[in-house]
């Protein structure tokens, strides 16, 4: 998926800045300040979006910490706080790669694997040629039907009702052990 | 493993493009001068006085007497080039004073087409008298005087859509309603057999290279969308190499060789509101001399069509239903609609239109190279769509 937010910022960050805004009326001084602040909000956006699952699973880390500094301290007899700072452990324990990581390790695996296709379209023979068309189409239609679904409300679908809601086709997200 | 920086290409890598991938001359130089620009800076927005500056320079290149250029205004334009209106006092060759409107079409740095103004500037000219064109004045092809290379055309009268009719981006989802219909979809069908039975052999189409009836046509077709994905894509995607490979064996021949539009849709022509008469056809940077089956297939493209009150009748490109318009084409040219040939081009051009919209539009975009960021950045999400037609017709294929 091309259509991430962080070429998203970068593009509304520059139309607002370069078309946008210096084409807003000077005396209209709400909406010369409200246009700053959308683009005050985006570059916010810019910087921290790839820091923000950093962010929340450091400030989980730390809270399982003085979690137990609390209870070490002696405020620790209530139960439900021992019962959030178990939960807390277990899904920092499941929440160890990066979003980023993630991406990259998708972004290389199918790189890997269209290097092998080329490969096998360049030297490979017919029936491998065949077969390998078959997967690959296969696989093509699984993904690019989440692609589609994902990207939906952007109006390009001509029937979008034959498009399934992207939460339904979306693995759900392993529970915890 | 090497990784490639497309963003700073290298000249060995540039050397290894234009090696790798076959095409016509003028489309090779073009790309080249892309990959050779492209480390350079970012667009920056261009004031109205530089253009108008330019302007001058390449008027004053072409018009001996004094003339005068004023009225200048940005047009909207499409997903691609900078658009400037503008109105010439001048003499015209033939002695006479005119105050003519006139519109400056210019590139930025890298656009979603990294075509060649000197083709737009020849096809347009010689299609003059032969269908509704714009006029077409100068061509700056190399940036001799503009900030970009660009050309200036006469203003066309007319609107791309309906002035109430709701569409998205680039005039695609237009809804036609059914009186426009009746007398648009003859026009448009009328003006695209014109455009196929045009003698081109005795035209200065210099910059068009002329294929060998057969396959070469399909060859070079394929390459130039080949060369764009490799240099501008930023993943690899196995069904893109699954369709550049079904296109190369299954290219078809092509005996009638035609001037190709490469974009002969609804959006891309003018008409007149009051007349309902199409007034020019616009947008030709993708044309080239090859099989009329690319437009035919473009055309009858489920992105550019709509579907009729009944739900069930495709309209091409929102004003004709399937069958009549292959019926009809046939009957006007006399050229035959082959099926075969139609779905080839039918993957060529979801092929190209991947390219343009996950490979090109992207690479821009994130080089903020093009006064439409936006605008390229939304268009990134057409391309999964085009994608799964891409899959899906070809899986009908095998």
């Amino acid at each position: 998926m091309q259509l991430r937010p962080e070429i998203q910022i970068q593009s509304m960050i520059k139309a607002m800045m370069e078309v946008v805004l210096p084409a807003v009326d000077p005396s209209n001084e709400l909406a010369v300040q409200q246009a700053q602040l959308v683009v005050g909000h985006l570059s916010i956006f810019a910087q921290r979006l790839p820091l923000q699952y950093r962010y929340d699973r450091d400030a989980l880390d730390r809270l399982i910490a003085l979690a137990a500094d609390l209870k070490a301290a002696g405020a620790g007899g209530d139960s439900s706080l021992e019962q959030a700072a178990g939960i807390g452990a277990k899904v920092l324990e499941r929440a160890k790669a990066d979003p980023a990581e993630l991406v990259q390790a998708a972004r290389a695996l199918t790189a890997a694997m269209d290097t092998s296709i080329r490969k096998v379209f360049a030297e490979g023979d017919e029936a491998t040629q065949s077969r390998v068309e078959k997967v690959t189409l296969a696989m093509g239609r699984e993904q690019l039907l989440r692609d589609r679904a994902w990207l939906i409300m952007q109006g390009w679908e001509p029937d979008p009702a034959s498009v399934p809601a992207i939460d339904t086709l979306l693995a759900p997200t392993p529970a915890q052990g | 493993m090497s990784v490639i920086d497309k963003d700073r290409p290298s000249p060995e890598w540039i050397a290894a493009m234009r090696a790798k991938f076959v095409t016509e001359r003028e489309i090779d130089r073009s790309m080249t001068n892309k990959l050779q620009r492209r480390a350079s800076p970012p667009y920056t927005p261009l004031t109205l006085e530089q253009i108008v500056d330019g302007l001058r320079k390449l008027v004053a290149a072409h018009v001996p007497g004094a003339f005068n250029v004023k009225e200048a205004r940005w047009l909207s334009g499409g997903a691609s080039k900078l658009q400037v209106a503008f109105t010439l006092d001048w003499i015209r060759p033939d002695g006479s004073p005119e105050q003519a409107r006139m519109v400056l079409r210019l590139e930025p740095a890298e656009s979603l087409h990294e075509t060649s103004r000197l083709r737009e500037f020849q096809v347009v000219k010689a299609l003059q008298g032969a269908m509704p064109m714009p006029a077409v004045y100068w061509v700056d092809a190399e940036a001799k005087y503009l900030p970009y290379p660009g050309l200036v055309y006469g203003f066309a009268s007319g609107v791309a859509k309906p002035s109430n009719a709701p569409s998205n981006v680039s005039g695609l989802g237009t809804r036609m309603p059914p009186e426009l219909r009746r007398t648009l979809g003859p026009q448009f069908v009328r003006d695209m057999v014109k455009l196929h039975t045009f003698d081109f052999r005795g035209a200065d189409l210099s910059a068009f290279d002329i294929p060998q009836p057969g396959k070469q046509n399909a060859e070079w077709a394929v390459g130039w969308w080949d060369r764009v994905w490799e240099e501008d894509s930023d993943e690899q995607v196995p069904l893109v190499s699954l369709a550049s490979a079904w296109l190369r064996k299954n290219a078809p021949a092509v005996e009638h060789l035609s001037i190709v539009h490469g974009d002969f849709r609804v959006g891309n022509f003018l008409f007149d509101e009051k007349t309902e008469q199409i007034t020019a056809w616009l947008d030709w940077e993708l044309s080239r001399i090859g099989d009329r089956h690319q437009d035919l297939a473009w055309s009858t493209s489920r992105a550019f069509g709509s579907f009729a009150e009944d739900g069930k009748t495709f309209l091409v490109s929102g004003l004709v239903p399937e069958e009549a318009f292959f019926e009809s084409y046939e009957k006007l040219s006399g050229l035959k609609v082959d099926m075969k040939s139609l779905r080839y081009y039918q993957v060529f051009n979801a092929y190209s239109m991947v390219a343009m919209t996950l490979a090109t539009s992207y690479r821009v975009a994130k080089n903020g190279k093009s006064h439409q960021d936006v605008l390229l950045t939304w268009l990134l999400g057409v391309g999964y769509m085009v994608m799964d037609d891409l899959r899906a017709l070809i899986e009908k294929e095998l």
